[in-house]
């Protein structure tokens, strides 16, 4: 396992660069920032001082080398924006993106196992169709809508939640709730359809036969066949969320990475960008790897199982 | 406490009673407001913006975002423009005269201190100038209020400063109510996100991404302000920030949409925005004069503002409100008839105008509420005048490409919806950029045309004001380079608890000192 | 790697599966897939809401004609649900007094123009580039899964600001930026199935009688993987939409004058509080498409599946009887 991990973190290295080097080229395609950062009015000459004291003159490659000789020095550059250092902002962003992503995969993935299982145990039944109705309906919803409209219902009208910010545990709840529906949606589904195929194998009837409760049964045998698929879907959500969460960020004005990434961007912000990009690149490729080992864990405890049915 | 409508500086001498209910307003309620978790009572103003500060530097207080916070607040400039008569007001400085054509001699304010504990003095006033304009720092308001000019100032004792101007400059004072003072412990060499300044409050904490607290200042000079701290928070949705009033989170809500349907907590203020379209009348169809009167003609700016706006905005006639130094309040709006917007349109095709070149209408996406049906209701309009009209909804950047000078070449004509704030109170700063035909933000001019400007540039008292009227008369008779839409209203979100009139410079230079608690 | 997904979907490969299963069933098997549809009324409406939904889109725009865009600000926000002004505003009008129904039908259109090519080209090019990946394994494998890791960790908000910035904000150019981010997402299941199914017998067998890689992984590996991936493609559909929505919303998606059902939302948004039908119809067709192309396609995977098929064609009642048991088993 050691030996593996230390290759996948060696072959993880190349693709980090990859994404900086591209994010760096596409970046400096969208155009020079002067105008941006200067008034309306600013004259040639001040704009050609701007470009010269960013190092946007030089050719495209040249930049780039001072940038990775930076990094090596663990200079990260300055945010065009607030002047400061472009990782200390990135750094400071990003447990508030992780804190969120975090506590909405777990519930999700827990609420969705529930609803899941609940759902399988009889297929096409009521309960059935009900949650793959809900949780249908919930992933199509288009988040940002979701979030205004919960404000409105429940800080505005029932006044029981904070409407946005980060002040309290009641903050938490509207940015999670609006965050969950998808993954909650779509994990169901997953969970679902595999605990069905799951709970018609052989060696469910033979713990059935054996006297074992249906609960047991669920949890115990069908589950653990079925968490794998959860496992790669679950993990290509949180993916998503690290990558995502702009808009309830932006709605909710929640200091996380995914607001600072998009500001970055229609700023042109480069430095932030390029460690906002860095940062989530670097998290996203440890979850990859995290869940790849969660994955051959679970399939060495899987294994026997099935085998000997 | 300072009734909101009188300027705090202006009468400073007769409130000491009033100082001293402030002061202890302001103990009374500190040991409230220091505990982060319970709901910042009456001696916290709460205020949410539309988006986090991205410095609060003093010489980039020009920035509508850094301006809002910490001009008059924490910062001062030697000199205020008192947004209503739009006369300049004493703040730092008690006189100011023109020594000579070039020269201006200010008086400073005696016994005033920075919030570190260091006098200002003229050295300080000095000092700020050199910093803003005459560096290598790259400051906005160098650019935006004093162009290439470089300023030779002097501290001729503690309170006496000149200033010197390369070309005679009528308004050097109102310029320099843009520079914000600092004291010379100041770095040269560097921005500075939280700036000391002489101001009320000095800036107590900024948790990056959260919010800004504020809190009043015990070494203030002029009167103790109500609230004894004001927190900044922002939300980029507008409905967000309404709600926030509407829930109690917040005090005071800047930017709000008229769909937000704040009632009786949402106060209309002019804020001194105007919106236009900006006609590139180099390239055809744009070139020939009738064509863009048809376009004058083909809008219906009557309909545009009752319905889309519930009636809160003006018709403009012109790039300026009233209460700006030049506004002509001769000018009537262009009357809506298209009829005669098709019948040019087709005599200009008749004389050889290829009048079904494209036109592409170049929009910032969420510049200001409700721009995206405004834009689309232009582009419905002037089709209908018989012209060829391509939308395009750009984002900030790329649409700053359009608005400013070098224009980009590679497309046709282009209509720029532009939306122009004149914060300085002067025409000058319109028109200068806007009109003259090498102006950054100017498509053409005539040589006749920038004469007048010049002229008018260097006038003074009541002559300059008739010469700005008669620029802006000229534009519409016989430039029409723009076609101008409304005069925008403002809408602050307020809630019951706070006593406070807005005014035309609200959005830039929001002043808590202004604000009461109501009782 | 091995997921009960495939399990399920592997077992029609094998000629013993359908001989086991008890007599009765046997025979239903023959039911028309029509027939068979018709038997579960939540796949038949949705099948129905599809074809619906479908040919508003494909016809709908030229039979609303200019409807959709002609204006009359004095005529803004009028409420839905009255015939008062004619069945164009049966829907209400939006805020530029246009009518709603003509607006959503063009919008469909958009809609569908942007989330179908970007959920084809990305199963069509993950997926098969994911099988083949799996199917040999080593560095190929290990090289495509490194750049499945690249896309995914790419910013897709920067590709789409360079896609506007340098060309313009068309839906042919959305597709391809949602196409392109959502490759790696059929890259990575298409290669976990496939990398299992290679060393199975059948797989085996195939080889060991001197089958070439692309005939094996085109005959016998892309089948088994194909309903899984499908049953993804669906829920992928929902989420292109959405994803297009959320570009709309932060101001770097489809433009107007376009106008999409995730555009319709975000510009409604601002509306709730005094039109609020503006940002609710477009979204609830977005739900009601979602849901029944997903229950749809929960059908489909069931109908096509031989293993599976008995289920649809029992009465209800017995089906909530108790759980059935496969007896099959390879």
């Amino acid at each position: 396992m050691l030996i593996y991990l230390r290759k996948r973190i060696i072959s993880s290295a190349l693709p980090l660069v990859v994404v900086i080097v591209g994010v760096f080229a596409l970046a400096r395609m969208t155009g020079n920032p002067a105008s941006l950062y200067l008034p309306l009015n600013a004259t040639q000459q001040m704009r050609d001082d701007f470009t010269a004291r960013n190092g946007l003159d030089k050719p495209l490659l040249v930049q780039m080398a001072d940038y990775f000789g930076g990094v090596l020095r663990l200079d990260f550059g300055q945010s065009l924006r607030t002047g400061q250092d472009a990782a200390d902002m990135a750094l400071r962003a990003f447990p508030a993106t992780l804190q969120l992503a975090a506590t909405t995969m777990v519930l999700a993935v827990l609420l969705a196992l529930m609803v899941g299982c609940w759902a399988a145990l009889k297929p096409n039944g009521v309960a059935d169709r009900i949650s793959s109705f809900v949780s249908m309906a919930a992933a199509s919803i288009p988040d940002f809508w979701l979030a205004i409209v919960g404000i409105w219902v429940f800080a505005i009208t029932l006044g029981w939640l904070p409407t946005s910010g980060v002040s309290g545990a009641g903050a938490w709840v509207l940015p999670i709730a609006t965050l969950l529906l998808r993954p909650f949606g779509v994990l169901v589904q997953i969970v679902r359809g595999s605990m069905v195929s799951a709970l018609s194998e052989p060696y469910i009837k033979l713990a059935r036969s054996r006297g074992a409760g249906e609960l047991r049964v669920v949890t115990h045998h069908a589950l653990r066949n079925a968490a794998a698929p959860a496992l790669t879907v679950a993990g290509d959500l949180t993916v998503g969320l690290v990558n995502g969460a702009v808009v309830v960020e932006t709605i909710f004005g929640w200091p996380g990475i995914g607001k600072l990434m998009i500001d970055s961007i229609l700023q042109r912000d480069f430095a932030v960008l390029h460690s906002a990009v860095l940062l989530t690149a670097v998290a996203i490729f440890a979850l990859n790897i995290l869940i790849d080992m969660g994955y051959a864990l679970l399939d060495a405890r899987v294994r026997p199982v099935t085998v000997k049915a | 406490m300072t009734s909101s409508s009188t300027p705090l500086f202006a009468v400073s001498a007769v409130k000491w009673p009033a100082l001293a209910a402030g002061a202890l307003l302001a103990l009374s309620g500190c040991s409230v407001a220091n505990s982060d978790a319970a709901p910042a009572s009456g001696s916290t103003l709460r205020v949410v913006l539309g988006q986090e500060p991205p410095t609060l530097e003093a010489c980039e207080s020009n920035l509508t975002s850094t301006g809002v916070v910490v001009r008059s607040n924490v910062t001062e400039p030697l000199v205020e423009r008192n947004p209503q008569t739009g006369e300049l007001e004493p703040l730092l400085a008690t006189e100011w005269k023109a020594t000579s054509d070039t020269e201006w001699t200010f008086k400073l304010r005696e016994g005033v201190k920075f919030q570190d504990g260091t006098p200002f003095n003229a050295e300080a006033a000095a000092f700020t100038i050199d910093r803003a304009v005459n560096s290598k720092l790259g400051c906005n308001v160098e650019g935006y209020v004093f162009g290439d000019a470089d300023l030779k100032v002097k501290a001729v004792d503690d309170t006496t400063l000149t200033v010197t101007t390369p070309e005679p400059d009528p308004i050097l004072p109102l310029r320099l109510s843009f520079l914000e003072v600092v004291p010379t412990s100041t770095s040269t060499t560097a921005k500075v996100r939280e700036p000391v300044g002489t101001g009320p409050y000095k800036i107590e904490a900024w948790d990056a991404g959260q919010k800004i607290t504020l809190s009043s200042w015990d070494g203030y000079w002029g009167d103790k302000p109500a609230y004894a701290k004001a927190e900044y928070q922002w939300r980029s949705e507008s409905s967000v920030r309404a709600a926030m009033i509407t829930s109690g989170e917040a005090d005071v809500a800047l930017g709000l949409s008229p769909d937000d349907n704040m009632g009786e907590l949402g106060i209309d203020y002019p804020n001194n925005e105007t919106v236009a379209l900006r006609l590139e009348a180099t390239k055809a169809p744009l070139n020939d004069i009738r064509v863009r009167q048809a376009i004058n003609y083909a809008i219906d700016k009557e309909g545009i503002v009752n319905s889309l706006y519930q009636g809160k905005h003006k018709v403009a006639a012109q790039l300026v409100p009233e209460g700006i130094v030049g506004h002509n309040p001769e000018l009537k709006g262009w009357a809506f008839d298209l009829d005669k917007a098709k019948s040019l349109v087709a005599e200009a095709k008749a004389d050889g105008v290829d009048t079904s070149a494209q036109i592409s209408l170049v929009v910032r996406s969420a510049q200001f509420p409700k721009i995206t049906e405004l834009a689309q209701v232009l582009q419905e309009q002037l089709s209908q005048a018989g012209l060829n009209v391509k939308l395009k909804m750009l984002e900030t950047s790329q649409h700053l490409t359009y608005q400013v000078r070098p224009f980009p070449d590679d497309e046709g004509a282009v209509a720029l919806m532009t939306q122009h704030g004149n914060q300085a109170g002067d025409a000058a700063f319109t028109v200068d950029q806007y009109m003259l035909s090498t102006g950054a933000q100017s498509y053409f001019g005539t040589p006749a045309f920038d004469a007048m400007i010049k002229k008018a540039d260097a006038a003074s008292g009541d002559d300059r004001k008739k010469a700005f009227e008669d620029i802006f008369a000229y534009q519409n008779d016989k430039v029409v380079q723009f076609a101008h839409i409304s005069h925008q209203t403002g809408i602050i979100g307020k809630s019951k608890s706070v006593n406070y009139t807005p005014n035309s410079s609200s959005g830039d230079e929001l002043r808590v000192s202004e604000m009461t608690p109501a009782s | 790697m091995k997921t009960s997904l495939s399990e399920a979907a592997a077992g029609d490969q094998l000629p013993a599966v359908g001989q086991l299963q008890p007599l009765k069933d046997r025979k239903d098997g023959n039911l028309s897939l029509l027939r068979l549809l018709l038997k579960d009324r939540f796949a038949t409406v949705s099948g129905l809401l599809l074809v619906i939904i479908g040919l508003t889109a494909l016809i709908g725009p030229a039979l609303v004609g200019d409807l959709a865009t002609k204006q009359n600000l004095l005529f803004a926000n009028k409420a839905p649900f009255s015939l008062a002004y004619g069945w164009e505003y049966f829907l209400g009008s939006d805020s530029l007094g246009r009518s709603m129904l003509a607006r959503l039908v063009v919008a469909s259109r958009t809609t569908f123009s942007v989330a179908l090519p970007a959920v084809a080209v990305a199963l069509v090019i993950g997926s098969l580039w994911g099988v083949w990946a799996g199917y040999h394994r080593g560095w190929r494998e290990n090289v495509s899964m490194r750049i499945a890791d690249v896309i995914m960790s790419f910013p897709s908000l920067l590709l789409a600001v360079v896609v506007l910035y340098v060309f313009s904000p068309s839906a042919g150019n959305i597709v391809l930026i949602l196409a392109l981010t959502r490759i790696p997402i059929y890259l990575r299941t298409a290669r976990a199935e496939s990398a299992e199914l290679q060393s199975r017998t059948f797989v085996d067998a195939a080889r060991t009688f001197g089958a070439k890689p692309n005939a094996i992984i085109g005959r016998h590996v892309i089948p088994v993987v194909l309903p899984t991936l499908l049953t993804l493609a669906t829920l992928e559909f929902c989420y292109v939409m959405l994803a297009e929505s959320s570009l709309s919303f932060l101001g770097i998606g489809i433009q107007p004058p376009d106008v999409s059902w995730g555009l319709m939302v975000s510009q409604g948004r601002q509306y709730l509080q005094t039109a609020w039908w503006l940002s609710i119809f477009p979204g609830v067709a977005i739900v009601l498409t979602t849901i029944a192309a997903n229950v749809l396609a929960a059908w489909l995977r069931i109908a096509t599946d031989p293993a599976q098929r008995w289920r649809l064609a029992l009465p209800r009642r017995r089906l909530i009887a108790r759980i059935p048991v496969k007896e099959a088993k390879p």
